[in-house]
Parts: structure tokens; sequence; C-alpha cells
């Protein structure tokens, strides 16, 4: 009789021989990738009754629809392909992955390296870095999430980002190629942001895909906020209806600095977003902003914490939905204020608008606060459009359509306020205005 | 212009509007006038094609359209303006904006070419002239915050804006203080036109001083019970709507 393998030991089935061949027993990353392997063993994969992951059943779904084995990711997209898609701003870092692997070769950087420095995340650039070295896979709490402990696993390639000391930093663009042409595509993209005290940088990533297979994306940022520096991180998540993911922001953060990351996704089968910040220290501020516009059967939860550790920082958090059709939305806002966290200033806000009775939106704040002298809200809404609102543009001569995506668009248009890039900003507009007709 | 035949309408069940009859002419400036829950603003909401109100009974022709067979756009473009007694507030979306889409659909609807930005700007600036209206506040979210006076003005600034055939003034005095009851009703003649018609729904004769009508109407139970000239309106003033009711009672 025949033992019926997990999907844990489906994912990890040929991990020994695949490290052996990819890095030298000496080697550190062979190390943490092993150590990487040992957590996603411990941790498992989120079982039905997991917290974590409760309307987000992944592993039930990562079983139904990826068969592992035949996975292969190979790719037959050539530099010009990837060319095609760059944003037109000669003056900024063009960066490629494809399947997960960063293409230095495919790779445009303009950047200065006194300025910004650019690297495969790899033997020689952990070695050459001990701020990356030390770091890798445990910014704040990484290793706790068993996707994140499987992309270290498995990441190979991955970029490392370092603005150095008071550089203010051009934009940088990240695309994820995801090529599942040949079959089904499994892949572990990761990036390292380390801004150095004072620096700013600031990084904006897409999706691209090739293919009709479907796709499962692991994949994992972390980033380390020094003193007075700042960090910007944007994700342009388009994903098609056979793509899966489960990706992952772990921000840490020195005294007096900024954290911002946007996430805006449209559509995906099953796409779940952890964004994890950490405020380990006074006068920082860190924002989460997020807008998720979802028809068919898309599906997108949006789990997101903010950690107050110290006294005297401020975090902002809005996310706001637009569900049609069948769709689903998840949100989890955590905010934690930690004991010696006073004079705190949190606010979160989550705000839906449900287009069509079978759509579901599941939203859910969670402020913990153990400090007493603290300003902390929350709010979540859900509705439907303002008919009187509708009528009144109609009866100015608007059409009803026309009448609608006004509204939308206002409403979603506030998730884009943090979003400091007009050719995105611009992007985004028009896909939320061509998907409201 | 518009004709309004033995016209009957309820919502959610209830008939409110029990046979009106109604002609306006171009040129002309009708007053509405009747108590509270008469069926003024129903019959403003009907004529600007509300969707709560069903059309039991009756027909209203406007300009040899069946105009019920039309959506409230479609009135817009055909020259319906409905200023609204309550005009909505809506977050994020700016006067501005929003009344580039509206005049432009209006004006191609209408056969006109639509304004590029630089023609509508200069529109924008003649008419907000002719109701002393400031650029701040249309730059602003559309009635956000605006006070009663500012979102009237704003009604009229957006009528001035949709050139209208027939204007339809739903208690547009409603939370007016005096200066800014001149200040609309400036506006309002000053659109006045030999083309072109109004409808003043109104509970008090208060704003009748500054727009004149040329013919009064009292609604009472959701029928026009009696019509007449300016003079009429003086004398509900003077005398209130009981003596309209005891006619109506004693018929």
């Amino acid at each position: 009789m025949s033992e019926v393998l997990t999907l844990e030991d489906q994912l990890l089935a040929d991990f020994d021989g695949w490290l052996d061949q990819h890095y030298a027993d000496a080697s550190s990353l062979k190390a943490i990738k092993k150590a990487g392997a040992e957590t996603f063993k411990s941790l498992g994969l989120p079982q039905r009754k997991s917290e974590a992951y409760k309307y987000t059943p992944i592993t039930k779904t990562i079983e139904k629809n990826f068969d592992i084995e035949t996975v292969e990711n190979a790719s037959t997209l050539t530099k010009s392909d990837c060319e095609a898609k760059f944003y037109n701003e000669e003056d900024a870092n063009h960066l490629v992955f494809i399947n997960g692997i960063f293409v230095d070769d495919y790779s445009k950087i303009v950047s200065g390296s006194s300025d910004l420095t650019i690297r495969v995340l790899d033997e020689q650039s952990i070695n050459e870095h001990p701020e990356l070295k030390d770091n890798l896979g445990k910014v704040n709490g990484s290793q706790i999430d068993p996707f994140a402990a499987l992309n270290l696993a498995y990441f190979n390639q991955g970029v490392f980002i370092k603005s150095a000391k008071n550089a203010d930093n051009k934009n940088t663009y990240i695309y994820q190629f995801l090529d599942a042409s040949a079959s089904q595509a499994v892949i572990f993209p990761r990036v390292f942001v380390y801004g150095s005290t004072g620096s700013r940088t600031r990084v904006y990533e897409k999706t691209f895909f090739n293919g009709d297979n479907n796709t499962l994306n692991i994949s994992i940022v972390e980033s380390m906020v020094e003193a007075n520096a700042e960090v910007r991180f944007t994700k342009l998540q388009n994903y098609e209806t056979n793509s899966y993911a489960v990706e992952g922001i772990y921000a840490h953060q020195a005294k007096d600095s900024r954290f911002y990351t946007n996430t805006f996704s449209f559509e995906g089968a099953v796409i779940r977003n952890n964004v994890y910040i950490n405020i380990d220290a006074e006068n920082c501020e860190g924002h989460m902003n997020g807008l998720y516009q979802l028809s068919g059967k898309s599906h997108v939860d949006n789990n997101t914490s903010v950690d107050h550790l110290k006294p005297h920082s401020y975090s902002n958090e809005l996310y706001k939905g637009i569900l049609d059709d069948h769709s689903r939305g998840v949100f989890n806002g955590k905010i934690y204020v930690r004991p010696d966290a006073q004079k705190t200033n949190a606010f979160q806000s989550n705000n839906n608008i449900l287009l069509s009775d079978d759509a579901t939106i599941n939203t859910k704040p969670q402020l913990e606060i153990w400090a007493d002298d603290v300003q902390c809200s929350h709010g979540c809404t859900t509705g439907q459009l303002d008919e009187d609102a509708i009528f009144y543009l109609q009866a100015r001569g608007v059409n009803k359509p026309q009448a609608k995506a006004l509204l939308l668009n206002a409403f979603a248009n506030e998730a884009l306020n943090e979003l400091q890039n007009d050719l995105m900003k611009e992007e985004i507009e028009e896909i939320i205005l061509n998907k409201l007709k | 212009m518009l004709k309004i035949e033995n016209l009957h309408a309820s919502v959610e069940g209830k008939q409110i509007l029990k046979g009106i009859n109604l002609e306006v002419k171009a040129g002309e400036v009708h007053a509405i006038m009747g108590p509270n829950g008469s069926g003024k603003s129903t019959l403003a909401s009907v004529l600007a094609g509300r969707e709560e109100y069903e059309v039991t009974e009756g027909s209203v022709t406007f300009l040899n359209d069946d105009l019920l067979e039309l959506a409230p756009e479609e009135r817009a473009h055909a020259g319906i303006f409905l200023a609204f007694q309550y005009p909505i507030e809506i977050p994020g979306v700016s006067t501005t904006n929003f009344l580039k889409t509206a005049v432009n659909q209006t004006r191609e609807a209408r056969g006109l070419k639509a304004f590029d930005a630089v023609s509508f700007l200069k529109e924008m600036k003649e008419k907000m002239k002719l109701v002393d209206i400031d650029q701040a506040l249309l730059s602003r979210a559309l009635n956000e915050g605006f006070s009663g006076g500012e979102k009237k003005r704003n009604e009229i600034f957006q009528m001035a804006m949709l050139e209208p055939k027939l204007s339809i003034l739903d208690e547009t005095d409603s939370g007016l203080d005096i200066d800014a009851l001149k200040i609309v009703a400036d506006g309002v003649n000053k659109l006045k036109g030999p083309d072109n018609a109004s409808i003043v729904v109104t509970h008090y004769q208060r704003l009748l001083d500054y727009i004149v009508p040329d013919f009064v109407h009292v609604l009472y139970k959701g029928r026009i019970v009696k019509s007449g000239d300016k003079t009429l309106a003086l004398e509900l003033e003077e005398k209130g709507y009981d003596w309209i009711k005891e006619e109506v009672a004693a018929l």
C-alpha cells in the first residue's frame, strides 16, 4: 500500500538534491536554506482550522490546483520580451525576475553603486554584506509563516537592494514575469531592501504572465529601514483568473524612519498578502495602503499587522475594496501597542463597496493595546453605491455607467494617496476605470 | 413645451399624485405651491425620472417626446433640469470634474461638439460670474461640507452650465437666508429667456418676490386645485392654505 504524500512532503521531496546541486556544503546560504526547510517542516502548512488563514483555505487550494511533481518553471522569455514591458522611465532601475529568479542580464540599472547597490542575492553578496547575512530570513518574524519559510528554503537568486547612507535614490522597478507556457509555474522570488541611515528607497513591483497554466507565486520582501530612512514598496498585482499567490512583506523600522507599502490587487484565483511592520523605535511612521477591485470568482486576502513596540510612533492603514460578481475580499488588520509604546497614534480603516449580491467581504480589525496613553482608531464599512448620488449625477446628464464609475473612482482614489509615482498611478487609474466599464 | 395630462404616481404603493394636468409653454414661469405633503416634490422627482416613483396613469410630453420613456440622463439631455431641494454630497468628486462629464455628455447628445479642457474652463468662468460662485468651491468635493446657500448656488451654477430648456426648482428657497435667496433668484432670472421655461416649486411666497411667476398653481392632495396669476401667491401668503383646504373639502 502506497502512502499518500502530504503537500509538505511533495514540496520538499526534491529539496535536498536541489540544494546540493546549487549550493556548496560550506556556503552560508546552504545553512540558511536548510534552516528554512526545517522551519517549514515544523510549522507545516495552514490547516483547516488555522486562524491566520481562516477565510483562505490555501493548502487545500494548492493541493487541488497544482501538480507539484510536474512543475518545470522553464521559460523562453527573451531580454527584449521583458524590456518591452518596462515603464517608460529612462532614469530608473528596471529589474527583471523570471519565474522567481532575478535575471541580472535582462535588467537595466542606472543608479551609481555609491548610491544604490543592486546585487543578486546569492552567496557572494551575503558574504560581502553583513547587514544582509545577519537579517536574511529574520526580519520581523518572517520565519513564523510557513510560506515565508518555504521561500527561504527555495528562493534562488533573489535581489538585494541597498540604499547608501543619505542617498535619495531613483525609482527601482521590479518586473515579476511568471512564465507558465511549458508547465505550471511555482516560484519563490525574494527581495531584500536595506535602507541605510537617512536614505530614501522607492521600489515598484509589477507582475506579468506568459502561458495558460496555473501559477503559484510564493514571494517574500524583507526590508530593514534604518534611522531616519524612508522605504516605499508598492505592488501592482494584476493577476489572472488562474493565478495563485502568497506574498509577504516584512519590515523592521529603526528610529525616525518611514515605511510605506501600497498593494493594488486586481483579480486572481486566490491571492494572499501578508504585510507586517515592526515599529521598534521612537518617532517612526508606518503606512499600509491597499486597494482590491475584484470580479468573477477572484479572491484576495490582505492580512496585515503593525506592531508598536516603542513610544511616539504613528501608523496609518487604509484598505479599500470594490467587489463585483462572486468575488471575495478578506481583510484582517492587527494593531499591537505594547506596554512601552506610550503616545502611539495608530489608525486603521477598511471600506468596501459590494456591487453584487453574490460578492463577499470578511473584514476583521484587531486591536491589542497594552499602553494607556495612546490614540487608536479603527473602522470598517461595507455598503452599496449610494442610489441618491447616482440619480443626482444622472439628473445632470451623466449616464448611469459613467455615474457609477465616477463614484467608484472617487472611492478608490483615496487608496492611491500615498502612491508617489505618476506613471503607476495613471496606469492604476486606467485599470480601475476599465474594470468599471 | 411640457404637457402633463392626468398624471398619477405612487411611491411604495402609496398614491401621491392623483391626476395632474399642467401645460408649460416656452418663456413662462410657473409656480407650484401647496402645503407640506401635497405632492410638490413628488411631481418634481417624477419629471426628473426618479426610479422609486411609479407612474400609474397619465402622460407627460416634453417637446413632443414621451418624457416618461426616457432615462434620467436622457431627460437631462433633452433639456430638463431639476435643482434639488437637498443637493447630494458626493465625496471625492469635484464639481469641475463631474460637470465636465455631464456637460460633454449633454452636448454630444444634443449634437454639439464636446468641450476641450480650454473651452470648458472658459465656459465655466463665464457662468461662474453669472451666479457669483467661487472657483475654490468648485474644486472641492461636490457639495461636501457646503453651507445651505453654497449648495443652492452650486445647483444654479450647474443649471447655467447645462443650459436647460425647462428648469424645475424644487424648494430652492428652503434653508436660505434672504441674501442667498436674492443671489440664487438673480441667477435664475439671468438665465431666463424666451426659449426656456421654469417650474418653481415652493412652500412660501417669499421666493416669488424675486422670481416672478406668470402662473401660480396650488397643489393639494395630489391635484392642482387652483390656478391663477401671481396675486394668488400673495393671497396664500396672507391667508395661509386653510381656505384652499376648506374649498376642496366643500366640493
